[in-house]
């Protein structure tokens, strides 16, 4: 199996690259039969992604946009560390966090956080943060949680044994246990943040790229559509290259040689 | 309270949260107007008005519904894929790469295109969910199907050399706990995502109903609806897939 997956590396390659240039073939024959409405030509795509480019407007929603997202995974990282670490504390309250605070955030919509954020806070950079760190927050949790759980419980017992200042043991041995767990949480929340950004932004603001791809959908501009969710992609992959990837190489140096899970 | 065990001080602990959350819910409701936060008993009447009324009823059908198809061609063309990945090793590539941008689509994205497309109906929403839970299908499958126990593959092939009998009857089995648990993940996902592509792109489901209650600022029935989604999800979780996947593994996981 191995060998024949060296040998078929290329050519499974080759495979993969002609059938991209055959779907933008078939999208471009597509289109030249449909109305511009319904699928929109490549070319017609491409100048509509051009324009995040050129235009100081649309730049200014990428940044609103990749400014929420990069607030709320913050908050509800730290959320998470904090519902997380909870029962490690505090064991009594165990089955609060994970009976009854986890399954009850696991199951609710996004959509359903969104609607009830308007309602609360209006239309504001307020109701789109609470809306997307609520969402965010069971998947930090799982991750940090799962960090905490495997935890060397002997680990921590030889750090007693050598100090009894508690703070210099959260420093030098807690901290640097969890963290790869922390950062791994922090990369998953940003690649959930990115698909539930626009659910948010369509009814909680006014700027963002979800509002433009709302108001492309509402005047039936499909160019545009296509262009958002392809621009979040490419800004998607530029955010966990540049900063989530050190990050995380940084906190974790023995994984450094590790290749990381794609998002 | 000391002579109690851990176990029970945290359940009680559990019951005692949930107890002090209505109350402070109800404290809550009776400060704030209505449209803000509706009081639990509100809310409760507005979940009964679902079950007596016909046309509430429907409603969810048309949402379990959807999720369903939604399910059901998700599955078909992801392990399809996932299969044709793992025994046309040159598709490999290709498939892996589509997963990859269909994981990596915005949701929404989806949902506004589907409206452009079908219209207002149920292939919209059916859609929409599908393409959304497919590549969740596309990698746990080709994921199971690497897992699968290379000496059973072996001493299949001693056996047979005909491709369809040992697939149908050892591999295919052999991936019926992955099917499930990935259907599993897939419900969970699919019943939340369904809200959203009802609310953009359909004309019924609990997902239309939240869209007319939200330009009305119904805000007890959007609590309703978010309260019977999580009730159908956790039944559903409990009484069919946990225990369908208990007799699964009993029956296949040492096949």
């Amino acid at each position: 199996m191995r060998d024949a997956a060296v040998r078929n590396a290329l050519p499974a390659r080759l495979l993969a690259d002609a059938a991209v240039i055959g779907v933008i073939a078939v999208w471009w024959l597509g289109s030249r039969n449909l109305p511009a409405f319904v699928l929109p030509s490549p070319w017609a795509t491409g100048e509509a992604l051009l324009r995040f480019f050129t235009d100081v407007k649309l730049m200014g929603d990428i940044a609103a946009t990749g400014g929420r997202v990069a607030l709320s995974v913050v908050v509800a990282t730290a959320l998470g560390i904090a519902l997380a670490m909870l029962p490690f504390f505090l064991p009594v309250t165990r089955d609060i966090v994970r009976l009854r605070i986890l399954p009850f955030l696991n199951a609710m919509p996004s959509l359903g956080w969104a609607i009830l954020a308007v309602i609360w806070f209006g239309v504001s950079d307020v109701a789109v943060i609470f809306a997307q760190t609520a969402i965010l927050v069971p998947f930090c949790f799982i991750n940090v949680s799962q960090g905490i759980e495997e935890i060397d419980a002997e680990l921590l017992e030889m750090a007693r044994s050598f100090t009894r200042r508690r703070g210099l043991t959260f420093h030098k041995v807690l901290i640097p246990a969890v963290a790869p767990y922390v950062v791994a949480a922090a990369r998953l929340a940003y690649g959930v943040s990115w698909k539930i950004a626009l659910i948010a932004e369509l009814f909680g603001s006014e700027r963002g790229l979800g509002f433009v791809m709302y108001q492309a959908q509402t005047i039936s501009d499909p160019a545009t559509v296509i262009a958002t969710c392809l621009m979040i992609v490419l800004v998607f992959v530029l955010g966990d290259v540049l900063v989530l990837r050190p990050l995380y190489r940084w906190v974790s140096p023995q994984d450094r040689n590790k290749p990381l899970p794609s998002l | 309270m000391r002579s109690l065990s851990l176990n029970t001080r945290r359940k009680l602990a559990a019951h005692l949260f949930v107890a002090a959350v209505l109350i402070i819910w109800l404290f809550a409701a009776l400060r704030l107007p209505g449209y803000v936060l509706p009081a639990p008993l509100t809310v409760l009447e507005q979940i009964g008005a679902f079950l007596v009324s016909a046309k509430l009823a429907g409603h969810i059908a048309a949402s379990i519904f959807h999720v369903t198809a939604a399910l059901v061609l998700a599955f078909v063309v992801g392990t399809t894929l996932a299969v044709a990945g793992h025994y046309v090793p040159i598709t490999r590539v290709l498939i892996g790469r589509l997963a990859a941008f269909l994981n990596s689509f915005s949701s929404i994205g989806w949902a506004l295109l589907a409206i452009l497309w079908f219209g207002l109906n149920d292939a919209s929403v059916i859609f929409v969910i599908g393409i959304i839970i497919l590549p969740i299908y596309m990698i746990n499958m080709q994921a199971a199907l690497d897992q699968l126990d290379a000496d059973l593959i072996e001493m299949t092939a001693s056996f047979t050399r005909s491709w369809p009998r040992a697939f149908s009857l050892v591999v295919l089995p052999a991936l019926y706990p992955f099917m499930l648990a990935t259907t599993r993940l897939a419900f969970g996902i699919a019943w939340k995502v369904a809200l959203t592509a009802e609310l953009f792109g359909g004309n019924s489901g609990f997902g239309f109903l939240v869209n007319i209650a939200r330009q009305d600022i119904d805000t007890p029935r959007i609590f309703a609806v978010i309260a019977l989604m999580i009730m159908i999800a956790y039944l559903a979780d409990r009484f069919l897939f946990a225990p369908l996947e208990r007799y699964l593994t009993r029956h296949y996981a040492d096949a």
